[in-house]
């Protein structure tokens, strides 16, 4: 059995203590396990993300977070705050949101810095993932100067040298090119491969696969409506259509249009 | 969008910070003690050329900064000092301030005076918003962020309020770039000829939608900084250490700085 990362027990969250995103959500998820969180649009996807990252807590419910309650008790303890953010990253769906500071370099050594990281340890974390990230022609400009993949890479790094151990990302894929996608997929998979636990919240069914060993499925009622692996649950198109993870596209083959289920999963043209 | 886009430079102008140049070759805490000290010699001189005196002493700095002097300008002369312009107008015509008529007129029935004493006292006024304002900039363009309000702390600004200043400046780039998309969402679907009335009707709606938009950026990135770590005490690589150089200019800013309080208030 797996050591436990995080241990969710019906959890319970709203905002404004009237618009439910999450209604008694279970999970449990192991050291270096490779998660995905799917669900259509609204179903609570970076609700649940956000939680697992100690950004907001649950209304109702428990969530362990290596053995310790998940809570803002956590956080007021400076030595447990800084030890569980030294484990986990987040990594947002929007880059510009995380790119706050004037350079890409400042970006990625902001975290370490924080954290108590020393000055050497800050500036060997920042040449070794620049240079596995194929970033290092980017670190003295700034964050607004880049392209969207350039900035989602980016935010990847600035991620990677606070944590190792627990990546969260949201939505690292999308609205990149494939050559990017291929990219940050292969950065998921190295980081997984260095022994961190992997947990994405994704559209993209077409990676889903490689990132992922399981899914785990937020439905319209915002909770796990189902959950098993990904090879298994990918071929159960019932299940894709019931979620909106696939639809009807029409397509023109030698100028004759037909229409038919367009999954995402073959890049299907 | 020229004002967005100067408004943009603005906030990134981060990069002079990066120059070798005079000002910022100094220790942080140094410079903003001098830089806060020829602001306050600056409020308390009554004489206007001395004050005119500081402000070219501002520029020289500014110089040796190595930074665009016409970058410079532009920065300091829009917003504060022409509102401040507004606002000292009325001062300049005998009724605010009687004394000796440089130049009259008649408006309607009414013969108005612009007096010497009113220029005077409207030209105090203004020149001490530049270089006040000058001080400032120059000390904001020449630091990095960070050390800033790191020095900020040094010199016991509470924590909140460091807090937010620095919450603010890591949204307000984001900002400017929902001003800008927004602007152009409405060029795209409306173009850029439009009634008055329709006109004011969008810049209503705007302010209303930014205002909300503003509020979830601004949790955003307090979430992004959150998630790395950030505990409301920014820390950086730079560590602070004074030299010959720091203690030379603040021994020469203190008697640049008495020298001209003494001919400021002195009655010559």
């Amino acid at each position: 059995m797996k050591k436990l990362i995080f241990e969710l027990e019906d959890v319970w969250y709203s905002y404004l203590s009237k618009f439910p995103a999450l209604c008694g959500v279970d999970l449990k998820i192991g050291e270096g396990e490779k998660i995905a969180i799917v669900g259509a649009n609204g179903t609570g996807k970076t609700t649940l993300l956000q939680l697992l990252d100690g950004l907001i807590f649950p209304d109702k419910g428990v969530i362990r977070a290596f053995g310790n309650r998940l809570n803002e008790e956590l956080f007021s303890e400076p030595d447990l705050a800084r030890n569980f953010r030294k484990k986990v990253g987040f990594v947002f769906q929007n880059a510009d949101v995380q790119l706050f500071c004037p350079t890409v370099k400042e970006d990625i050594i902001f975290g370490p810095l924080q954290l108590g990281v020393g000055h050497e340890e800050t500036i060997k974390r920042l040449k070794d993932i620049s240079e596995q990230l194929n970033i290092a022609h980017l670190i003295e400009r700034s964050p607004h100067q880049l392209s969207v993949g350039e900035k989602r890479k980016v935010a990847i790094a600035t991620t990677l040298a606070v944590s190792g151990e627990v990546l969260i990302l949201d939505e690292p894929t999308a609205g990149l090119d494939p050559k990017t996608t291929r990219h940050i997929v292969d950065i998921i998979l190295q980081a997984n491969k260095n022994g961190a636990t992997i947990i994405t919240a994704t559209h993209d069914l077409h990676i889903i696969e490689e990132i992922a060993d399981t899914i785990y499925c937020l439905g319209s009622n915002r909770n796990i409506a189902r959950s098993g692996a990904s090879k298994d649950l990918l071929k159960d198109k019932t299940f894709l259509e019931e979620n909106n993870l696939v639809h009807v596209h029409r397509h023109a083959h030698a100028d004759a249009i037909h229409t038919h289920e367009h999954e995402h999963i073959d890049h299907h043209h | 969008m020229g004002a967005l886009s100067f408004f943009k430079d603005s906030i990134y102008a981060e990069e002079y910070a990066s120059y070798k140049g005079f000002l910022q070759c100094l220790d942080v805490r140094i410079k903003v003690l001098i830089m806060l000290l020829f602001v306050v010699c600056v409020i308390l001189s009554k004489n206007i050329f001395v004050i005119f005196f500081l402000y070219l002493l501002c520029l020289l700095l500014n110089i040796f900064s190595r930074i665009n002097i016409l970058f410079f300008l532009k920065r300091t002369w829009i917003f504060i000092p022409l509102f401040s312009l507004f606002i000292a107008l009325p001062a300049i015509f005998s009724v605010v301030t009687p004394g000796d008529e440089v130049f009259g007129f008649k408006l309607a029935v009414f013969h108005l005076s612009i007096t010497r004493q009113g220029l005077l006292s409207a030209g105090i006024f203004l020149i001490r918003v530049v270089t006040s304002v000058s001080f400032v900039i120059l000390l904001t363009l020449t630091t990095r962020n960070t050390e800033l309000l790191r020095a900020l702390r040094i010199f016991k600004v509470p924590q909140i309020f460091v807090m937010i200043i620095g919450m603010c400046y890591r949204y307000i780039y984001l900002f400017v770039e929902v001003i800008e998309n927004t602007y152009l969402a409405i060029k795209s679907r409306v173009g850029l000829l439009m009634p008055h009335k329709k006109g004011r009707d969008i810049v209503a709606w705007n302010i209303g939608s930014l205002w909300q938009r503003s509020y979830y950026l601004n949790q955003a990135v307090y979430n992004a900084m959150l998630s790395r770590g950030y505990t409301g005490e920014p820390k950086t690589m730079h560590e602070f250490k004074t030299s010959y150089l720091d203690w030379v200019s603040l021994f020469g800013s203190l008697a640049v700085i008495f020298l001209a309080l003494y001919l400021g208030n002195a009655k010559i």
